[in-house]
């Protein structure tokens, strides 16, 4: 079975553009993606993932988009995770390179979302929430994660200002990303005194809605050796849960972020998490999700999450840098684009791409995307190309 | 008909039950009450407006945003079951009383019966359109004779801010388990009705939903006092009725906490035997006489005078003899400020929804998961024993996919984890509620049933955000959840115990 291997990725700027849609914004992410050489009779594959907020275009959004960046006849596929929409169309992408059906495949991902009202768009925000339920009682995502926090504070004795230090994290890494949404400073006292939105989660604890695209080129060995920069695709992992809050085993992990970490890591032979990344993109819709990402994904024992946050472990200079891009608490969450947009920073920072946000020669990192509060994750491992074992 | 009654003028029309066909015997088993947890004082009207036009309200009762006159009911009812030691599925009768339905039209009952557990195949009955409904109720589920029998009162009749009606405008539900003639409970004796044509003194135009009056002040009193007299006189003649005169209350309808006082003149009583609670809830509409029964049977007063007023004019009048458990408030336990008053009543507020898009959940989705929302009926896995909440799909446990045994889940449970949500953070069906009644709590919570649990997420009602914290032991209570495309959808939400409402 052949290795699948990143040979390009890029993302439009994350935002708000009025001035854009969600094709011309697609099509800015397929430029920055695809080196400007290839044909577009190369790509044999494609998957776009996207939500559908507004309702603009449920139905064909994939071929909407392929087509019009020129991808003319290319069997294309919308995939459908919520957040993980397009984490999952990379996944797909992998998988159909490592079966053989096809050598060059296109992942992305493309939401627009600041084209309501905010309460217009609010409606489509808890779409991928547990609707009869959860939804009824009252709560958007704002409100669920909220719950998982109170309960996590609590089950840990952690301090609320735990989540105040990875937004001033996540705000100082996106402050040196230019195609970042909120790229500003956020002190951890602008995120403590932030008005609340939902107990004990404040404003500066919880991610924009965004306007973004990101695309990545998939290919198989063979393919890839025409490309300039590969990046390998070492692992890749994936696992649902039931989508409401209230029916799931625990409040204080996401059981399936976990499933999906322990598969990519298997499969990419990284034993030892802490030890053995360089970097982590996590999905840090929230800043409880952020640390609830460290402890899923092994960087830590349950429970100290909060003090890795608050040691500065996780900081960009720190032992183990999450979330370089900013996150999507600064870069910004276009929905259907976050998970394709955190390859995208994986690839910069192991191909030496990421500006002044570049780590040291890093050799290996892991992308984690969740879709809903958890009812679906998926994590991949990339690493340099020639880096074998962890 | 008897002797001229006097009083009352020529074509006037009386009936006794002792002159036509003899009423069926019954026992009220017991009685409950739901008030709105929040009131409005006389002083913040008098702030607001120089002065308050409402005579003898000290304080009127506000229903918050997800409350109505079907959920003051439901709530009221629970009471009156527990109180009665009556369970809902033996009920064989449900008669609800209101002016002011959530809807204008459509039959209330069937939800009603939903919400509470009534079998299917009761004998109903709706009475409205005027504040005699609810003795009219009382005296129909009598008369039917299908017993145990519940009958609900609840009203909350808006008015004009500025107006006597509106200075007065208050809220409540009361219950009451009728079971058969002989036995346990508070005997319901006699049966009078007078009718007396007197218009213009409190009234809803066809179309409008705030209720006003001409206010011609001696007028008004005759309106009210003659046919309650008349009624009252043509009670006390009937051969097994106590003396009118020598009822240790006065359970009556009341506009307001004058006229009431002025009745109890008229038919022999002082003033003060008036139990019906208008000075601390203000115009509770049809639910008046039997909130002012509960408040008599709650103070061991025997017998009550029951007489129900409705403008028109009409009175109808029975006899309560002896005593019969109550459980439930009859006050507010906090107030509002009066723009916090106008802005939970609606009174300053968009009325619709915002347009949105995504979330729907249609009215036929909903229906399907009522008996989960409206009493929380959960599922047993057979195999593994697990609880599974809604009662659907595969078994959390063993992840069997089966069906289930139905079982009811606990009135009580312990929250797990809360949020107090802002209104940047509800989602925009809840987002009139919150402008209404500001943040709420909203929980996961679990409930304990023979050895396994289920939780379910639920909003919790009139708490303060902050206060809801894990541990917390709550109960469910019924409310609105919210409306769409016209439709109301009920369901159960979370009431912290120690609030005892």
């Amino acid at each position: 079975m052949t290795d699948a291997y990143v040979v390009g990725a890029g993302q439009s700027s994350f935002g708000s553009f009025p001035e854009e849609t969600y094709r011309t914004l697609f099509r800015e992410a397929y430029e920055s993606a695809v080196p400007t050489d290839l044909g577009a009779v190369d790509v044999d594959e494609a998957f776009v993932g996207t939500l559908g907020v507004g309702g603009r275009q449920i139905g064909l959004a994939g071929p909407a988009v392929t087509e019009h960046v020129g991808l003319h006849g290319v069997p294309c596929t919308r995939v459908e995770n919520a957040c993980a929409a397009s984490g999952s169309a990379l996944r797909q992408a992998v998988m159909a390179v490592r079966s053989g059906m096809a050598d060059l495949v296109l992942a992305g991902g493309v939401e627009v979302m600041t084209d309501a009202s905010a309460e217009a768009t609010k409606y489509w925000l808890g779409v991928s929430g547990e609707t009869e339920w959860e939804r009824m009682a009252g709560t958007t995502f704002s409100g669920v994660y909220a719950q998982m926090a109170d309960a996590y504070l609590r089950e840990y004795d952690a301090p609320r200002r735990a989540l105040s230090a990875v937004a001033a994290k996540s705000h100082a890494n996106g402050a040196s990303n230019p195609k970042a949404h909120l790229g500003f400073d956020c002190s951890v006292e602008d995120a403590e005194t932030a008005p609340v939105v939902a107990d004990p989660l404040t404003l500066y604890h919880c991610c924009p809605t965004s306007d973004g695209a990101a695309a990545v080129l998939v290919a198989s060995g063979e393919a890839a050796a025409s490309f300039d920069e590969r990046v390998r695709i070492a692992g890749v992992g994936a696992a649902s849960d039931r989508v409401g809050l209230f029916q799931r085993d625990t409040y204080t992990a996401i059981p399936a972020s976990e499933s999906a970490g322990t598969t990519a890591y298997d499969r990419a032979g990284v034993a030892d998490p802490r030890a053995g990344l360089d970097f982590a993109e996590v999905h840090d819709c929230f800043a409880i999700a952020e640390l609830l990402a460290y402890e899923d994904l092994g960087f830590c024992d349950r429970g100290e999450a909060a003090a890795l946050a608050l040691d500065g472990v996780t900081a960009a200079d720190g032992d183990l840098p999450v979330n370089t891009s900013g996150g999507l608490k600064s870069k910004g969450h276009p929905i259907g684009a976050t998970g394709a947009g955190q390859a995208v920073e994986a690839f910069d920072q192991l191909t030496g791409n990421a500006g002044e946000r570049q780590l040291d020669d890093p050799q290996r990192g892991v992308t984690h995307n969740v879709g809903g509060s958890g009812g679906a994750a998926v994590v991949h491992v990339f690493e340099t190309d020639g880096v074998t074992g962890a | 008909m008897s002797d001229p009654v006097p009083g009352v003028e020529p074509g006037a029309i009386g009936s006794a039950g002792s002159d036509g066909a003899p009423e069926a015997e019954a026992r009220i088993l017991g009685v409950g009450t739901s008030v709105p947890s929040a009131g409005l004082a006389r002083e913040a009207v008098v702030d607001a407006w120089g002065r308050s036009r409402a005579r003898g309200v000290d304080a009127v009762a506000v229903p918050a945003p997800d409350e109505d006159t079907l959920t003051m009911g439901v709530a009221a009812a629970e009471r009156a079951l527990s109180a009665a030691g009556i369970d809902a599925g033996d009920l064989a009768g449900l008669a609800f009383a209101t002016t002011t339905p959530p809807l204008a039209e459509e039959d209330l009952l069937p939800r009603l019966g939903a919400a509470l557990g009534v079998p299917a195949d009761a004998r109903t009955h709706y009475a409205g359109r005027s504040t005699r409904a609810g003795t009219r109720a009382l005296r129909a589920a009598r008369d039917a004779g299908a017993v145990p029998t519940l009958v609900v009162a609840a009203d909350a009749p808006p008015a004009a801010p500025n107006s006597p009606e509106g200075h007065a405008a208050g809220a409540g539900a009361a219950a009451l388990v009728l079971g058969p003639g002989s036995g346990r409970g508070a005997r319901l004796t006699g049966d009078a009705e007078v009718a007396a044509d007197y218009p213009g003194t409190r009234f809803r135009r066809t179309g409008r939903e705030e209720t006003e009056g001409l206010g011609v002040t001696t007028y008004d009193r005759a309106a009210f006092t003659r046919p309650i007299g008349a009624a009252v006189d043509l009670l006390g003649d009937e051969a097994d009725a106590p003396d009118p005169r020598e009822a240790a209350a006065l359970a009556v309808t009341a506009p307001d906490g004058d006229l009431p006082a002025r009745a109890a003149r008229t038919v022999g009583l002082d003033a003060d035997a008036v139990s019906t609670p208008a000075a601390t809830l203000g115009d509770t509409g049809a639910a008046g006489p039997l909130l002012g029964l509960a408040a008599a049977l709650r103070e061991g007063a025997t017998p009550t005078l029951v007489v129900g007023w409705g403008s028109g004019a009409g009175a109808d009048a029975v006899f309560v003899d002896g005593l019969a458990p109550v459980d439930g408030d009859l006050a507010t336990d906090r107030e509002l400020t009066y723009p916090a008053a106008l802005r939970r009543r609606g009174e300053i507020t968009a009325d619709e929804p915002p347009a949105g898009g995504g979330a729907a959940v249609s009215v036929p989705t909903w229906r399907r998961s009522q008996p989960a929302r409206y009493r929380l009926l959960a599922g047993r896995c057979p195999d593994c024993g697990a609880l599974a909440f809604p009662p659907e799909g595969a078994c959390p446990e063993c992840h069997r996919l089966g069906s289930y045994e139905s079982v009811r889940l606990p009135t009580d449970g312990v929250v797990e984890t809360a949020t107090g949500v802002s209104p940047g953070g509800a989602p925009p069906e809840f987002a009139r509620q919150a402008e209404r009644g500001g943040d709420y709590a909203v929980a996961i919570v679990r409930f304990e049933r023979d050895g396994a649990g289920a939780s379910v997420p639920l909003q919790v009602a009139d708490a303060n955000p902050n206060a809801v914290e894990a541990g917390d032991r709550v109960r469910t209570v019924f409310r609105r959840i919210y409306e769409r495309e016209g439709v109301v959808r009920y369901g159960r939400k979370a009431s912290l115990a120690s609030e005892g409402r």
